[in-house]
């Protein structure tokens, strides 16, 4: 099971959800590809500029790998305290 | 000492006696304190949203690198989420150290990372309207001071 979180204007969009990881994604990437495949506002939303992404709380690449039991946040670019 | 992220009101004047009362061995004490402003909309709401986890732990590592480059023997950030209203606080910094200069550096530095660097995500609703903010261009050059002036990467 891997656990998706959304953050921010992300979250306007997305739904938080726990899944079993798709054998064939290993990476944030392909995580965003498959959560947009039918959904064309998330995808639009996921892929856009200033967004980060964090694996387990740590800010990391959207080329990061991903693996099962991991915790994956969409966020949408950070607006401050 | 550390950070407290929190969805009520709190008193910035209790949490600066507070701060005050464990600095230690220090000479100067600098608080900060930012409120919610309205901004035109008397009927302002801001809805701040954070991290669990995630953020504390990135401010914890704003405190750690502040206490190590300014030498403080104490520093505290409190800050809400949730929904509030024109007028309440909605950050506190403080910091303490032998001498003033340590002091007021430091504050600015957290600040500095606390607007720009720290997960949070603030929606303003006023009226019908909501709308989520953006992030500042002049909060990421605040944010460059501390590296660009000091020679840092």
């Amino acid at each position: 099971m891997i656990k998706v979180l959304y953050f921010g204007q992300l979250s306007d969009i997305g739904v938080g959800a726990e899944f079993a990881l798709p054998q064939a994604i290993n990476t944030v990437a392909e995580l965003a590809a498959y959560l947009g495949k039918d959904n064309a506002a998330l995808r639009t939303a996921i892929a856009r500029k200033g967004n980060r992404v964090a694996v387990n709380t740590v800010m990391s690449a959207f080329d990061a790998p991903i693996k099962d039991g991991d915790e994956i946040a969409f966020m949408s670019p950070l607006s401050g305290g | 000492m550390g950070v407290t992220i929190t969805d009520t009101p709190f008193d910035p004047e209790d949490a600066l006696r507070d701060f005050r009362l464990g600095v230690g061995d220090a000479g100067a004490v600098v608080s900060f304190t930012g409120l919610v402003r309205a901004g035109g909309h008397d009927d302002l709401r801001l809805t701040l949203s954070h991290y669990a986890g995630m953020t504390e732990r990135a401010i914890e590592g704003y405190g750690a690198a502040a206490m190590a480059r300014w030498s403080l023997t104490a520093w505290r950030v409190i800050h809400r989420v949730g929904q509030m209203r024109a007028g309440e606080p909605i950050v506190f910094v403080a910091t303490a150290s032998a001498h003033r200069r340590a002091a007021f550096e430091a504050a600015d530095y957290l600040m500095d990372h606390l607007k720009s660097e720290a997960p949070f995500w603030k929606q303003e609703q006023s009226g019908d309207v909501s709308r989520w903010i953006e992030p500042r261009g002049e909060d990421q050059i605040d944010l460059a001071r501390w590296t660009v002036e000091n020679g840092e990467t």
